[in-house]
């Protein structure tokens, strides 16, 4: 389904990524861990077009995504919800959720969508008139999860949804995240929360200054004390 | 070693410009190019006005008209109603002049960017206003005849012209003064990076006010003898918003930021304009609008800093890069290796205290409490958005805390400006490097030596003594837009050092270095750390820092996890959660 | 002066006529310069550019609907009263399509996506651009169509309506007739635009361009296309406010000035970003600029804008309805 290779990006004389190459088949869940400056935002501006790389290629089902648009790529089936969540603040959750529907094939499903994010989030419903930036941090995670989701995407990119969330809700995110795994979708996660990432995805690869250092299955994975010397440079 | 460029070629320019032009005023008989030899010095200094508030600082003034109008009715008013003479009315005028820069300046320099223009497009309108309500619609100036050059009022025309090019002399002077002296550094350094010039302790608004109250006095003087040449003015010809444009087009059109823009800008826009006015105008009134319109256009979009950059740019590129060896670290054995005292003897020199800041909800910093030891290396560590940046910018000033104290050798930290905080002896190094991209490398660092030296002379030394530390002397004099990412990065550190800190903090000194610069660096920081400076350090490597800091500050969610070594840290489960998440442990164990 | 009633109460009634007949003009004007506003308020509020060449753009709606209704007498068959307004309606989308090629070949030049990261972020560019246009329009015009004053004037122009007040048999409000139908056309444009911005998918994708243009392109928005459009119905609707003014105004091309600040000090008074809010506050710049001659001399009105120009914007930036959160 998406497939990088060879990706390098550079800006301001900083080698961000160097050579990157991972794939994403249809319905699996992947996750990227590694520190910070590791370069996983990075990949993900690469893949959703903020950042131009300077070598390498991204297909997404054979579409050669570096020939396209930054904002033709929803199009396509990619649904990217960003770091930081990054909702309409000034919008009502009805609105975002139509914003995020967007392309064609959003809002071609679009009621049996807004149906499906309803029953994932509830607490969506009851606050669907009310404006994005009055959410709690959960709630607007939640907000730009579904944003994703109504647009019907094949894959669905999540760069650290757990930031700045209490843990309990963390963990109700990542819970919601592995349902949808579950019917279906296609998933691509970046976060730094090892535990939870590594332990529910299909296969990971973990990043340090900008290259893939380790690559495997979850257990692989987990079996694994490279991924602490990583992350605490022992 | 040059210390600063010679002041000669550039008063000998200024020198044969004004002899070349007086040359010219006594040729030209023609009635209306003397007019324009008068017109373009005016508009010049006009523009050198304009420079040096806004082409120095990058604060966009729309409102120098304010100054010019001021000048005008200050000399005009004088002579009509006081019966003073111009040879005293335009220094009257530049002390108005200078006088409203403070009055403006004052509450205007709080606004940032957009705000800031507007409001200055709104002062000369606002006066344009109050001047037509005052019953100011047209003042001629009378007609001395009885002693006319006492009232500045010859009846031979050249005599305006060297007035006109007396008073670009000294507006070129004065903006040399200002540009080769610390002046001009700090106004550079603000329009660069206001946040890095404050931490190396230039007192932004200080100098910002000196800039609008210099800008203020000339650009009045002009207005003055403005009036003294045209004999009438009217409050739409000095408070008009042509007028702020003129002086903002000159400027720009020739080049911002620089001596000879305006008076390239002038020398061309001015002839121009007035010819097709002259020859033109009664066909197509208004031509001149829309020759300034299509000049600035012109020049935003194809050299939007102006004629003479643009050309200069494009000379220097064609010249070959200077074959300069990329200076090697001093090998090993030369580094002093770190004190023998272990860190737990020696004294604290920064004590911070139940420190605390959030935005809105969200608590960034939650009663943070540490010490720092004297000539120790203090590593602060932590996962994403755990507070780190935040806490520097509370030590550093930028940030008042909402709780806590921090103390340093003595003094108390908090609530002072960030550049009163650099003066006491913290020194700080940002993520992101902003260097003057046009000056060399010794004047970018020598910025950072005005906070402790008092004259020049000593600042350049310090500045060379920061280089030395650095390694980075053979590279004094390049362009710093040719420096490489590692000598950017030294460079910045030479910007800290020359300020002489006992203590530095820097944030993220080691991002994009590849491994061999990092072991430099790091070799570079503990032989610094060995004489004697502080330093407390963000990092993300954490193998590189592993090596380096003799202590770690563990924060999360904004709250200090831990203190300790780094081989506790490493095996400290807590700190072990924070990064991999809560879940490590458990599925580990179940693994 | 109490015992005798009668002098009081007639100089109360004098005050209380001339207050009325004040207020009902700034309410009516506002209305106008509230419409100019939100104009304004579009495009700093998705953009974030400050566009010198607004009050430019207001003349040449002027002179649009002066030419064709007047100059050229294409409407004709609307008669003297439907056809300037009918010239000013018009105004709007023969203006958007000018807005919308500027934007195309020079301002997004300046503002968008490849001078985010740029000294100042553009913003210093996309000033001096605007400026450098401002005055090609302004001269251009003056060029073009000389500097004779111009007026679309319609029978309604002289006449107006008497409302009696009710305290006093002497006393009546006067409302100038084209300035209150101009008034309530404005009113009319202004809440269509208010539901186009809100209800429409168009609209919505607008303000989600404005509110974070990156989350926007995520969602496969165009934000560029969001902004030429947005720029576009920004020139648009205020070249119609122009129009409006010359119902009862005359024009010539450096009207431009006079309504510069006072739109750009009703955008800040009501906030940037908030369209509603800039209605309100190009109402209110026009209430204080009726009620100010009330204790003002004329000429000084004017700079009683100014002043409460530069008193919000160093008190309370965020205007009366902008969020807190919005940095200056």
């Amino acid at each position: 389904m998406l497939t990088v290779e060879s990706l390098s990006v550079a800006y301001g004389g900083l080698t961000a990524l160097r050579e990157i190459s991972l794939v994403v088949r249809a319905g699996q869940f992947v996750s990227i861990v590694g520190p910070n400056g590791a370069g996983k935002t990075t990949l993900f501006k690469a893949i959703s077009g903020t950042v131009q790389p300077i070598a390498g290629r991204i297909t997404f089902d054979g579409h050669d995504l570096l020939a396209v648009a930054p904002w033709q790529r929803a199009h396509f089936g990619i649904a990217h919800v960003p770091e930081g969540r990054q909702v309409f603040g000034s919008m009502t959750v009805m609105e975002n959720l139509e914003m995020g529907s967007h392309p064609q094939s959003g809002r071609h499903d679009w009621e049996r969508n807004l149906e499906r994010i309803f029953a994932l989030f509830p607490i969506l419903a009851e606050r669907r008139s009310q404006a994005a930036g009055t959410l709690s941090g959960g709630e607007q995670q939640m907000l730009a999860i579904s944003r994703g989701i109504a647009s019907s995407p094949r894959l669905l990119m999540l760069d650290e949804p757990s930031m700045g969330l209490a843990p309990m809700v963390a963990d109700l995110i990542f819970e919601r995240i592995t349902q949808l795994h579950r019917n279906g979708l296609g998933i691509l996660l970046v976060e730094q929360r090892v535990a939870e990432a590594v332990q529910s995805c299909d296969f990971g690869y973990v990043l340090d200054t900008g290259r893939v250092v380790l690559a495997g299955n979850s257990q692989t994975l987990l079996a694994d004390d490279g991924i602490k010397s990583v992350y605490l440079g022992m | 070693m040059q210390a600063r460029r010679s002041l000669i070629a550039p008063l000998l320019v200024i020198a044969s410009l004004a002899v070349a032009w007086i040359g010219l005023g006594l040729i030209v008989s023609n009635s209306y190019y003397q007019l324009m030899l008068t017109l373009v010095p005016i508009w010049a200094v006009m523009g050198l006005s304009w420079n040096i508030l806004s082409g120095y600082t990058g604060l966009v003034s729309f409102g120098h008209a304010a100054f010019f109008g001021l000048g005008a009715y200050t000399v005009t008013i004088a002579l009509v109603h006081f019966d003073i003479t111009p040879w005293l009315g335009i220094p009257l005028g530049m002390i108005v002049g200078a006088i409203a820069g403070i009055v403006i300046g004052y509450p205007t320099f709080r606004l940032r960017g957009q705000y800031f223009a507007l409001s200055m497009l709104a002062y000369p309108m606002a006066l344009l206003y109050v001047f037509e309500w005052l019953g100011y619609q047209e003042v001629p100036l009378p007609m001395k005849r009885a002693a006319p050059a006492f009232y500045m009022q010859f009846s031979d025309y050249r005599v305006y012209i060297a007035l006109a090019v007396a008073l670009l002399v000294t507006s070129l002077l004065i903006s040399l003064v200002v540009e080769r002296s610390r002046f001009g550094m700090a106004l550079i350094a603000i329009k660069q990076n206001e946040p890095a010039a404050e931490a190396a302790g230039i007192d932004t608004f200080a100098w910002k006010m000196r800039a609008i109250v210099v800008s203020g006095a000339i650009a009045a003087a002009a207005g003055g003898l403005y009036a003294v040449v045209l004999l009438v003015v009217t409050p739409g010809s000095v408070f008009g918003m042509l007028t702020s444009a003129q002086a903002l087009i000159v400027a720009l059109f020739g080049g911002v930021g620089i001596l000879w823009g305006p008076l390239i800008g002038a020398a061309i826009l001015i002839p121009l304009s007035e010819t097709l006015q002259a020859h033109l105008g009664d066909v197509v009134p208004g031509i001149q609008g829309v020759v300034y319109g299509v000049a600035i256009i012109l020049v935003v979009l194809l050299a939007p800093e102006g004629i003479f950059w643009r050309v200069r740019d494009y000379v220097q590129r064609q010249r070959p890069p200077s074959a300069l060896p990329v200076m090697p670290m001093p090998p090993r054995a030369a580094v002093v290796e770190p004190a023998l005292t272990p860190p737990r003897q020696r004294k604290p020199i920064l004590s911070v205290n139940g420190l605390s800041k959030s935005f809105g909800g969200l608590r960034a910093v939650a009663d943070a409490s540490f010490d720092v030891s004297d000539g120790e290396i203090l590593g602060i560590i932590g996962p994403n958005g755990a507070g780190k940046t935040t806490l520097f910018n509370l030590l550093n000033g930028y940030l008042q805390p909402d709780n806590g104290k921090v103390v340093f050798a003595g003094h108390e930290l908090t609530g002072l400006k960030p550049n009163r905080v650099c003066r006491l002896g913290i020194g700080r190094t940002f993520q992101v490097v902003r260097a003057f991209p046009r000056l060399s490398v010794l004047n970018n660092v020598v910025v950072g030596a005005y906070a402790t030296t008092s004259n020049d002379a000593d600042a350049f030394a310090a500045a060379s003594k920061a280089l030395a530390q650095v390694a980075l002397v053979a590279r004094s004099d390049t362009i710093a837009g040719g420096l490489s990412n590692k000598e950017l990065r030294l460079m910045e550190l030479a910007r800290a050092l020359a300020g002489e800190p006992r203590l530095l903090l820097m944030d993220e000194p080691l991002a994009g270095l590849a491994s061999q610069e990092i072991e430099d660096l790091l070799a570079l920081i503990r032989s610094l750390a060995a004489q004697g400076t502080t330093f407390v350090i963000i990092e993300h490597t954490m193998r590189a820092m592993m090596r380096l800091a003799e202590r770690f500050v563990v924060l999360d969610h904004g709250r200090i996890l831990t203190v300790g070594q780094p081989s506790d840290i490493i095996n400290d489960g807590k700190v072990i959660e924070a990064y991999l998440g809560q879940k490590w442990a458990a599925i580990r164990a179940h693994g | 002066m109490w015992a005798d009633g009668k002098p009081i109460v007639n100089s109360l009634g004098t005050f209380l006529e001339i207050f009325l007949q004040a207020l009902t003009a700034g309410i009516l004007i506002g209305a106008i310069y509230g419409l100019m506003c939100v104009g304004l308020g579009i495009i700093f509020g998705v953009m974030r550019v400050i566009n010198f060449a607004q009050g430019e753009f207001l003349m040449l709606g002027m002179y649009f609907s002066f030419f064709i209704v007047v100059g050229f007498n294409l409407l004709w068959f609307l008669g003297p009263v439907l056809g300037p307004y009918t010239g000013a309606l018009l105004a709007g989308p023969a203006l958007f399509a000018v807005g919308y090629a500027l934007h195309c070949l020079l301002i997004s030049r300046v503002t968008g996506a490849s001078v985010v990261g740029t000294e100042g972020d553009g913003h210093y560019a996309q000033l001096v651009l605007t400026l450098g246009v401002a005055l090609v329009l302004q001269n251009g015009c003056l060029i073009l169509f000389g500097s004779t004053p111009q007026s679309v004037r319609t029978p309604l122009s002289a006449r107006a309506w008497e409302i009696p007040l009710l305290y006093d048999a002497n006393a009546s409000l006067f409302l100038n007739k084209a300035r209150t139908v101009a008034g309530i056309v404005s009113v009319v444009a202004a809440i269509a635009l208010y539901l186009l911005i809100n209800s429409s998918r168009l609209g919505k994708t607008l303000r989600a361009a404005a509110d974070n243009a990156a989350a926007a392109t995520y969602m496969g928005i165009d934000v560029d296309r969001a902004y030429r459009i947005a720029f576009g119905i920004g020139i648009g609707i205020t070249a119609i406010a122009g129009g409006l003014v010359a119902t009862y105004n005359p024009f010539q091309p450096y009207i431009g000035l006079d309504f510069v600040i006072i739109m750009y000090a009703g955008v800040v008074l009501g906030g940037m970003g908030s369209i509603l809010g800039a209605f309100w506050g190009g109402m209110t710049i026009g209430l204080v600029q009726q009620l100010s001659t009330l204790v003002l001399p004329t000429q000084l009105q004017n700079a009683a804008i100014f002043v409460i120009f530069l008193l919000i914007v160093m008190v309370r930036p965020q205007g009366l309805f902008g969020r807190a959160t919005d940095r200056i």
